[in-house]
């Protein structure tokens, strides 16, 4: 067994390349907590400013096909990548674009090579960011019950509907979602994907108010919202993957949201945490010292190691593309139960200062106090604990259907 | 990075699996649970003819030097028995805590005999104060002329039921780890050992009555240095018996699929009801915790990686999690667990004795942070 990825002096010159780049390219206070609104978008526009640059070396999806604009690296580079990016406290994409990397990956399975031609590049340049549209108010879970309509009328589809709980701040140019091409068709055998545009008439975006976001593969999405159509008309090219076909398509896109492909970052939450409570002082000695913190702390400390082993052993599966059963939805579970359980654990070693984001009673930038909130809320997006457990166990052989093999990229 | 087995790795898994379906299928090792001794002579003379009691020991000794992983191949697959025997008390413990303490004159006297299995090693480390840590260390033996005295009890000292010798833990200082090894022929005038009765596998009380020991019986020939020994062996022994624990772990958890694919109640396989997968899955998440930390642990370990803060915390996980699988297991099975017949309740018995063997959960975590410097 090897642990470590081992870097030829060939790979060691392309961090020393990247490092460089990354020094002189990423823009200073990126990744600072804006002040105000017009400073939340100036932030945003920076991040995709700088993601284009990423996407114009390759660099913004490395692992994703050259032929379609991809970086066409190996894992090893794209580890590389991911580990300087780290450094700066920034993820690839460095903007929440889930909908450019599910929606991607799928119509690198899925899509025609027409389709590939033209939505994948866009993606993987960075000139577009894509939102995912999944959930409506009446299918949650139950994603199979979507009632959001995409009628055919000629050379089109008419779009008729409502997507909740979906996207981020500071919008989309694409949307990916899921649709009931066949109202009245059976169950499974009446949804489709599209890839369209996300300014067309009939589509409007309203913000929701809620207690947090959840927090999404290192980019908060910071806000959520309804999305409705309203007879909006697309090109019947942007159906992705056959009509009526789109339950077999989502296996794709849901097993990698539901964490097949492993990370192998840090735990950043954890890293913050312990600074804090080594520079934090109660009883004129720093948290860390107390006894009762301290087992906290190990025992909080374990729960991110275990779920930083589970997603490498799903990063090593994906890259050496080796069978997998159960293994994607557990690290899903497992990140979302640790995240809650965290919650608690995190309000008993530092006290009621983990609630607050007041600048000198807080946590710094209120990290604690975001952690607070996202732990409870991060149990739902994506499919919700319940669900990949529901996911694991059909993997296991024990649920209501025998193992099914989910279509994928490596 | 290649989280895989070598191949050579995947012939002993192989051949061990081999051996333990054929040695010590389920109704043999219930049979052995009433054993006074773990160690069953024609099991044990086919694994030294295998060459497993000396899998650690370096090849100047007798042994075949294989790196720890390779050992902890072997011992998964001793676990998912769960194989009794004095495995790893010798052919791991015992033999690291010599080749840590032992002068070279002492391991050439010893290790080959372990290797061979004539030898038998047992670690008795334990005051009656059941307290872990060097500071706990209260038997105290007396030095007279040219040799020690024994008077005292060592406690939950696995195998010594089946040891040719023991590895004993004295204090022979004031300072808290002026700890001292002495290796004691368990056959020596005074030294009685028992199996204790209950709900736990092969953990014995030893005895000591005026047992007389030579003073070239003291490991390394100096005094005070056993704990730092000890410490040294442990290190290396540790994720090797978690190994053996995550095997026990994937063995509960094949047994808890396999019922609740065959168990049928209100006409349907018992496993299509959430709250019983809800069981299985706590369970695979344990297994897979134990997994991947005691596999790191022991790649850092045999890549020469500072491996301390690893090795506390995937003791720490795989003890919490064998009595967890094997909890979950139990609710999988009811009553059908609990038979004895069945074998779970071997497993469950061992994940007993091994929660809180050679430091519990609690202590482990302690000493993984400060080996973390926070």
């Amino acid at each position: 067994m090897d642990f470590e990825v081992t870097y030829t002096e060939a790979q060691q010159s392309f961090r020393r390349e990247v490092r460089a780049w990354l020094e002189a390219n990423v823009p200073p206070g990126i990744t600072r907590t804006p002040v105000d609104d017009a400073d939340s978008l100036k932030r945003y526009q920076e991040l995709r400013a700088f993601g284009r640059k990423l996407g114009a070396k390759g660099w913004l999806y490395p692992r994703a096909p050259k032929a379609y604009a991809g970086g066409g690296l190996d894992v090893d580079s794209t580890i590389i990548l991911e580990e300087e990016v780290d450094r700066f406290g920034l993820a690839l994409p460095p903007y929440y674009d889930s909908g450019g990397k599910l929606g991607s990956a799928t119509i690198q399975v899925w899509g025609t090579e027409e389709q590939k031609q033209a939505f994948l590049p866009p993606i993987y340049r960075g000139d577009v960011r894509t939102w995912q549209l999944l959930t409506e108010p009446g299918a949650g879970s139950d994603l199979a019950g979507v009632t959001t309509a995409a009628i055919r009328d000629g050379d089109e589809y008419v779009i008729n509907g409502q997507k909740i709980f979906v996207g981020s701040d500071h919008g989309a140019d694409r949307i990916w979602m899921i649709a009931c091409t066949n109202p009245g068709g059976a169950r499974h055998e009446n949804l489709s994907w599209f890839m369209i545009d996300a300014n067309l008439p009939g589509i409007t975006v309203q913000p929701m108010e809620l207690m947090g976001t959840g927090g999404e593969g290192g980019t908060d999405p910071v806000q959520k919202n309804t999305v409705f159509f309203d007879s909006v008309r697309v090109p019947a090219f942007t159906l992705v993957g056959g009509e009526n076909n789109g339950w077999k398509a989502a296996s794709t896109h849901l097993e990698l949201e539901h964490g097949a492909g492993g990370r192998i970052g840090r735990h950043r939450v954890w890293d913050r945490l312990l600074r804090y409570c080594q520079e934090t002082k109660r009883d004129g000695m720093p948290l860390t010292q107390h006894p009762d913190t301290r087992d906290l702390l190990a025992d909080i400390y374990i729960k991110t190691e275990v779920q930083r082993l589970f997603g490498l052993r799903n990063f090593w599966l994906t890259y050496a593309k080796r069978p997998r059963s159960y293994e994607g939805p557990q690290l899903s579970y497992y990140r979302k139960m640790t995240g809650l359980w965290m919650t608690g654990a995190i309000l008993e070693a530092v006290g009621p200062a983990a609630l607050t984001t007041d600048a000198t009673w807080g946590s710094p930038e209120g990290f604690l106090e975001l952690q607070q909130r996202n732990g409870i809320i991060a149990v739902h997006p994506g499919g919700t604990a319940d669900v990949q457990r529901v996911s694991m166990s059909r993997r296991i052989g024990i649920g209501r259907v025998a193992r099914e093999a989910a279509g994928t990229v490596h | 990075m290649d989280l895989a087995l070598t191949e050579s790795q995947e012939m002993l898994r192989a051949s061990a699996r081999t051996f333990v379906e054929r040695e010590a299928p389920t109704h043999t090792l219930v049979a052995l649970q009433k054993q006074e001794s773990s160690l069953v002579p024609d099991l044990w003379r086919k694994a030294v003819d295998a060459g497993w009691p000396g899998i650690l020991i370096s090849t100047e000794y007798g042994g075949s030097e294989s790196t720890l992983t390779d050992a902890a191949v072997l011992f998964e697959e001793l676990g998912r028995g769960p194989v009794p025997g004095p495995f790893f008390s010798s052919g791991v413990l015992g033999a690291l805590a010599i080749l840590e303490a032992g002068s070279e004159a002492q391991r050439k006297a010893i290790l080959p005999a372990v290797a061979r299995g004539e030898t038998v090693l047992a670690v008795a480390i334990m005051d009656p104060s059941t307290s872990w840590g060097p500071q706990a260390v209260t038997l105290r033996p007396q030095r007279v002329g040219d040799r020690y005295r024994l008077d005292g009890i060592k406690l939950f000292v696995s195998d010594a039921t089946a040891a040719t010798h023991l590895i004993v833990a004295a204090r022979t200082g004031d300072g808290p780890a002026d700890v001292s090894l002495l290796l004691v022929d368990a056959r020596a005038p005074g030294v009685r050992a028992r199996r204790l009765p209950g709900f736990l596998s092969w953990q014995d009380e030893v005895r000591f009555d005026g047992v007389e020991v030579p003073a070239a019986a003291l490991l390394g020939g100096r005094d005070n240095q056993g704990w730092a020994a000890l410490e040294r062996a442990l290190a290396r022994a540790l994720p090797v018996l978690c190994s053996y624990m995550v095997g026990g772990c994937q063995a509960v958890y094949e047994m808890s699929v396999k019922h609740s694919q065959q168990r049928v109640q209100f006409g349907v396989p018992i496993g299509r009801f959430q709250r019983v997968q809800d069981h299985v899955i706590r369970l695979v998440n344990h297994l897979d915790a134990a997994r991947w930390t005691t596999a790191e642990a022991l790649w850092k370990l045999d890549t020469g990686r500072a491996a301390t803060d690893a090795v506390h915390m995937a003791k720490a996980v795989t003890s919490e999690g064998y009595l967890e699988a094997c909890n979950a297991a139990h609710e999988v099975h009811a009553g059908q667990g609990s038979l004895m017949e069945y074998g779970l309740v071997a497993h469950t018995q061992m994940s007993r004795t091994l929660f809180a063997h050679l430091g519990d959960p609690r202590w482990h975590k302690r000493r993984m942070a400060d080996a973390l410097a926070w």
